[in-house]
């Protein structure tokens, strides 16, 4: 019985062999991947590149698979919550505009101070006697002053050519030549395109500054200026500007003798 | 004392005004073709004779038909300067009747005539060229990309000018 046994066991052996070794290497083989799921990090480096490859794919396609129905489902929402979307946004705007209010204010009380505390100057006493004789409190006319409209530059332009016949400026600015070239170019071609009879460019508007522009027979001026530019202040611009051109500009005989005359009326 | 001239490129698309201007004002030159739209306007401070003479250079976008050119652009021009490409017929087929009818309607403007990209002409085949009629013309061959005869061009100009 023992050598029936045996035999079997013997013949199982030859039999079989082949599929033991292939169940042991299969075996180990198990083991190594089961090794690698139970250890993060050795999981982290086989799944890793795979993610992060996906990713890239995915993060690359986004915009045209899912950009299309992101920005038509965000244009239904805002639609149909536009109430919802005023009450979360406006006390953050509301916040920005009495931020922004409050800082204007403490500049204008800045100022309004600085002026106040050289009340000895010259310049104050004339204020309070001007405030005086015409019956006006002091403080408006401080305030009055702090909103004026200022002049930064003149450009006296020859009209086709653009060339700079003369200037005058408070405050350095990029090259004048390029400048006068460059807005007679616009000016032309605004006048140009929009042909609307004998109408002529008159203002240029960029944030709170303004650029007028009075037109003479063989050039025209240019005017850089600050803040309001209302009928009053291009009443009494327009009076300087044709007084400048009587008194200067037709007896100048060179940009120099031109930017003088500009000095002469509008430095005061 | 200072005085300032304005002076116009002229001349097709693509035929390297804006690379004349660029070599002359800041020695660059670029290959990087970019389409001059409405006007551009750039500045040289020269000093020729005991005179300081400002260019103000206005390069105008390119077009065949100068008629479509707003006049504004040309008028007070001080010169012109018309450039065409050496290696494009096109741009100079018209040439004759439109320098004429520039010399017509501007007969106290100074006009030069440009053949440009002279560093192109081996590349090309040129033997179906009659360049002898254009060559007659033309004040000055010029290389924008290597800088060929710009510098002369406009000194040049620049003492017509101020003579």
């Amino acid at each position: 019985m023992q050598s029936q046994d045996y035999k079997i066991e013997e013949l199982q052996r030859l039999l079989l062999q082949k599929e033991r070794d292939d169940i042991n290497a299969l075996k180990k083989e198990l083991e190594a991947l089961l090794y690698i799921i139970d250890n993060e990090k050795q999981l982290e480096k086989k799944v890793a590149p795979i993610i992060s490859k996906h990713l890239n794919a995915y993060t690359k396609e986004m915009p045209s698979t899912l950009g299309p129905t992101i920005t038509k489902t965000l244009k239904t929402e805002i639609e149909n919550s536009k109430d919802s979307i005023i009450d979360v946004l406006y006390p953050i705007i509301g916040k920005l505009i009495k931020r922004y209010i409050q800082q204007e204010f403490l500049k204008l009380s800045e100022k309004i101070n600085q002026q106040v505390s050289r009340r000895l100057s010259i310049k104050g006493i004339t204020r309070k006697l001007k405030a005086f004789v015409i019956g006006v409190k002091e403080e408006d006319i401080i305030i009055t002053s702090l909103s004026e409209t200022k002049i930064q530059e003149i450009f006296v332009i020859e009209k086709f050519s653009g060339i700079l016949k003369g200037s005058f400026s408070k405050s350095k600015t990029i090259d004048k030549e390029s400048l006068s070239a460059m807005l007679t170019a616009i000016k032309a071609f605004a006048e140009d395109a929009l042909k609307n009879g004998t109408d002529q460019l008159e203002v240029i508007e960029y944030g709170s500054d303004k650029i007028y522009i009075q037109n003479f027979g063989t050039y025209y001026v240019a005017v850089v200026l600050y803040g309001v530019l209302d009928t009053n202040y291009k009443e009494i611009l327009e009076r300087q500007l044709f007084s400048f051109s009587k008194k200067y500009y037709r007896d100048s005989s060179s940009n120099s003798e031109i930017s003088k005359g500009l000095d002469k009326i509008f430095n005061t | 004392m200072k005085v300032s001239k304005k002076i116009v490129l002229l001349g097709h698309y693509g035929v390297g005004k804006t690379s004349i201007i660029r070599q002359f004002v800041t020695n660059e030159f670029s290959t990087n073709y970019q389409v001059t739209i409405g006007v551009h306007i750039l500045k040289k401070e020269l000093h020729i004779k005991h005179k300081d003479i400002s260019l103000i250079l206005w390069d105008i976008e390119g077009t065949n038909d100068l008629e479509l050119i707003r006049s504004a652009y040309l008028l007070g021009s001080h010169a012109f300067i018309f450039a065409y490409d050496l290696c494009r017929p096109n741009t100079y087929n018209q040439l004759l009747k439109q320098i004429e009818s520039l010399k017509q309607k501007y007969p106290k403007t100074i006009c030069k005539v440009v053949g440009n990209k002279l560093d192109l002409i081996d590349t090309v085949d040129t033997t179906s060229i009659d360049y002898k009629t254009i060559l007659e013309h033309t004040d000055y061959l010029t290389s924008a990309k290597t800088g060929e005869n710009i510098e002369r061009l406009f000194n040049d100009l620049a003492t017509n000018l101020v003579l």
